[in-house]
C-alpha cells in the first residue's frame, strides 16, 4: 500500500464526478450551439458557473419522500445509479500507472457492474408508486437487459484480441494497430449497446418525456434527481472512455502530448459525438428498438467474435 | 502484500470512498433541503390529472419472456467470455467446441425468430395486408 | 486477508438472515443481492476473480433481475406482506431450522478436523478456466448448450401467451 495509490483513487474519482458536472453545463451550450441558441451563458465566463448554481439549487430544494412510496427502496434507487457507474472506473487506465484498482478481470468487473445499474431503474420505478415510473422502469430495464447481452459479447473480439481481461493489456496490446480497425464491428456494436445502457437519445425510451412524463425518476426531487442526473453524465463519460479504451488505443498517441491528454481528447470527442446524436436523432418505437437488439445486433455480434477467433487462430498457426 | 491482495485492498477502499461520497450527497440534500406541506403535497405526479387505483399495475406475461431470454443468453456469454480468454490455448479443438455450441445458439435464435419472439408489435407488413384485402386492391 | 474473509462473510450471513425473515418481497431481493456481491467479494479474497465476475454477472445482474421482474409482474402488495406474516409463525420454520443446524454442525465439524487455511490457495486464472472448460470438460460445455436450447424454448412457450392485435385495420373485418 502506498500514498500514490490513494492519490490516484481520489484524484479519479474527483476528476471523474466534475467531469459529469462539467458535462451537464457543456451538453446545453453545445445543442444550443448546433440549434442556433446561446444556452446558459450567464454565469462566469461562458456560464461555465452554471452548473455550480445548478447543484446548490439541488441541494436546498425539498428532498421529498412520497408518502406512498417505499421509503428505504425509494433512497437506495439513486445511491444504486451513481454508485455502479463510479465503481466502473475503479477499473480503467487512464495512463500508465493512473489506474484505481488494476484488477486483471477489469473487463468482466466492467460488465458486472453494468449489469447492476439496472437495479437503479426498477427499483427506482417500483418504489416511486406512480403508474409513469412503473411503465418508464420495465421498459427501461427490458430495454438494458437486452443491450448488456451484445455488450458483452462485442467486447470478447477485443479480448481474443489483446488476450486478457485486463484494460491496461488491452491498450497495450493496440501499440501497433488500434482495434477499431480489426474490430469495428465490435466497436459499432458496443457503442450502440454502449448508448442503450446509459439511456441516452436516441434510447431514452425509459424516460421518454412526451409519453412517461420522466420515467422511473418521475417522482424523484432535489439530490436524488440530481443523481439520477449525474448518473447519466458519468455514464455518456464511462461508456465514452471505455470506448476509447478498448478500441481507440487509450493513452497513445504521439509523443508529444503527455498520454493523459491523448486519453482526455479521444474521451471528450466521444463525449461529443453522444450530445451530436442527442441534438439530431429521433427516438425509435419500443418494439423497433427491441427487435433490432435481437434480430440484428445479437448475430451481428456472435458473427464478428466467431470470425475474429477463427482469424487469430489462423494467424498464430 | 502481493500484487493480487493489492489490486484488491485498492478496490475495496475505493468502493468504500464511493459508498461514502454518495451517502454524503443523500444526507448533506436531506439536511439542507426545505420542508413544506400543504394539501396536495403528498400527491402522486400525473400530469395534472388525479390518480386513480394502485400504481401497483401487473403486467404482461412479455417482459418475463424477455428476462428469461436474457438470462439465459447471459449464461451462454459465459461460456463466450471462458472461450475468448483462452483462444490461443485452446486452439482449433476449442474452436470446434464452440462452432457446435454457437450452432445450438443461432438455432434457437432462428426458431424464436421464426415463431415471433422476438416481434413486440404488429408488423407494419401485416396491417399493410390487410388494409389491402380490406380495400380490395 | 484473514480478517476481511470473515468480514464479508459475515455480511453474508447476516444478509440471508434477512432474505428469510423480511416480509416485503422486494425488500428481501435487495438483501439477497448484498448477500451474492459478499459471496462474490469472498471469491476474489479466496484467489477466483473469474468465479467472483462471474457470480455478479450471472446471479446479482441476471437471475436477480428475472426475479424482481417476477415480483414487479405480480405485484402482490399489502395482501402479500400480511400472508407471509402468517406463514412465518414458530411451527413453520422450527422443523426446517433443526435440520440445517444438523447439517451446520457436521460441517463445523469437517471443517474443524482438517486444518489448514483455504485462504492461502493460489489465484486460478480466468484462462486456466477457459483451457479446462474447453479441453477437458467439452462435452460439459456442449450438454449445458443443449440445456439453455430447452430452457428458453420452454420459457417462451410456458411464458407466451395468444396476442391479440389491438389494431383497428386488424380486429376482424374492418368496414
Amino acid at each position: 500500500m502506498t500514498v500514490m495509490g490513494l492519490v490516484v483513487i481520489a484524484g479519479v474519482l474527483a476528476a471523474v464526478i466534475s467531469c459529469a458536472a462539467f458535462l451537464v453545463w457543456f451538453e446545453r451550450r453545445l445543442l444550443a450551439f448546433f440549434q442556433e441558441r446561446y444556452g446558459p451563458n450567464r454565469v462566469g465566463p461562458f456560464g461555465v458557473f452554471q452548473v455550480v448554481a445548478d447543484i446548490i439549487k439541488l441541494f436546498f430544494k425539498e428532498d421529498w419522500v412520497p408518502p406512498f412510496s417505499d421509503r428505504a427502496v425509494f433512497v437506495i434507487a439513486p445511491v444504486f445509479v451513481v454508485a455502479s457507474v463510479l465503481m466502473s472506473f475503479a477499473v480503467i487506465s487512464f495512463a500508465p500507472g493512473i489506474c484505481a484498482a488494476d484488477l486483471d478481470v477489469g473487463l468482466l468487473f466492467f460488465l458486472a457492474m453494468s449489469s447492476l445499474g439496472v437495479y437503479s431503474i426498477v427499483l427506482g420505478g417500483w418504489a416511486s408508486n406512480n403508474k409513469y415510473s412503473l411503465l418508464g422502469a420495465l421498459r427501461g430495464a427490458a430495454q438494458m437487459i437486452t443491450y448488456e447481452v451484445f455488450m458483452g459479447i462485442s467486447l470478447m473480439g477485443v479480448v481474443i484480441m489483446a488476450d486478457s481481461f485486463n484494460l491496461k493489456k488491452i491498450v497495450e496490446a493496440q501499440e501497433h494497430l488500434w482495434f477499431c480497425v480489426p474490430q469495428f464491428l465490435g466497436f459499432a456494436i458496443f457503442f450502440i449497446a454502449g448508448v442503450a445502457e446509459a439511456r441516452r437519445i436516441p434510447f431514452d425510451l425509459p424516460e421518454a418525456e412526451s409519453e412517461l412524463v420522466a420515467g422511473y425518476h418521475s417522482e424523484f426531487s432535489s439530490m436524488k434527481f440530481g443523481m439520477f442526473f449525474l448518473g447519466e453524465y458519468l455514464g455518456v463519460t464511462l461508456i465514452s472512455s471505455l470506448i476509447v479504451v478498448f478500441f481507440f488505443g487509450g493513452w497513445l498517441g504521439p509523443a508529444f502530448l503527455p498520454p493523459i491528454a491523448w486519453f482526455l481528447i479521444k474521451t471528450f470527442f466521444f463525449i461529443i459525438v453522444f450530445i451530436l446524436m442527442r441534438g439530431s436523432l429521433p427516438r425509435p418505437r419500443y418494439d423497433q428498438l427491441m427487435g433490432y437488439g435481437w434480430k440484428v445486433l445479437l448475430p451481428l455480434a456472435l458473427l464478428n467474435l466467431f470470425v475474429t477467433g477463427a482469424v487469430v487462430l489462423v494467424w498464430q498457426n | 502484500m502481493s500484487d493480487y491482495n493489492l489490486s484488491l485492498f485498492y478496490l475495496l477502499i475505493y468502493s468504500t470512498t464511493v459508498v461514502i461520497l454518495v451517502a454524503g450527497m443523500i444526507i448533506l440534500s436531506y439536511l439542507l433541503g426545505g420542508r413544506h406541506r400543504e394539501p396536495a403535497t403528498g400527491e402522486p405526479y400525473e400530469s395534472g390529472i388525479l390518480s386513480t387505483g394502485s400504481a401497483r399495475l401487473r403486467f404482461s406475461a412479455q417482459f418475463y419472456v424477455i428476462a428469461m431470454f436474457f438470462v439465459i443468453f447471459d449464461l451462454e456469454t459465459v461460456f463466450l467470455v471462458s472461450w475468448a480468454i483462452s483462444v490461443r490455448e485452446t486452439g482449433w479443438g476449442g474452436f470446434a467446441v464452440i462452432l457446435v455450441f454457437l450452432a445450438f445458439l443461432l438455432s434457437v435464435l432462428v426458431y424464436e425468430w421464426r415463431i415471433g419472439a422476438f416481434d413486440y408489435a404488429v408488423s407494419g407488413r401485416e396491417i399493410l395486408k390487410s388494409i389491402r384485402k380490406a380495400k380490395g386492391i | 486477508m484473514d480478517i476481511m474473509f470473515f468480514i464479508t462473510s459475515g455480511v453474508a450471513v447476516f444478509a440471508t438472515l434477512m432474505v428469510i425473515t423480511r416480509l416485503n418481497a422486494v425488500h428481501a431481493l435487495l438483501y439477497l443481492i448484498v448477500s451474492l456481491l459478499s459471496v462474490a467479494v469472498v471469491f476474489f479474497i479466496m484467489g477466483a476473480p473469474f468465479a467472483a465476475a462471474l457470480e455478479v454477472i450471472i446471479y446479482a445482474g441476471a437471475i436477480m433481475v428475472l426475479f424482481i421482474f417476477v415480483i414487479m409482474m405480480l405485484n402482490l402488495g399489502r395482501e402479500a406482506v400480511k400472508s407471509e406474516r402468517e406463514m412465518l409463525t414458530l411451527r413453520v420454520w422450527l422443523a426446517p431450522s433443526a435440520l440445517v443446524v444438523i447439517l451446520l454442525g457436521q460441517f463445523i465439524y469437517i471443517l474443524y478436523e482438517r486444518s489448514g487455511s483455504p485462504l492461502t490457495a493460489s489465484v486460478v486464472e480466468a484462462k486456466e478456466v477457459g483451457v479446462s472448460l474447453f479441453s477437458t470438460y467439452l462435452l460439459g460445455v456442449e450438454l449445458s448448450g443443449l440445456l439453455l436450447i430447452a430452457g428458453i424454448i420452454g420459457a417462451y412457450h410456458l411464458g407466451h401467451t395468444a396476442r391479440k392485435a389491438y389494431h383497428r385495420f386488424l380486429e376482424g373485418g374492418s368496414e
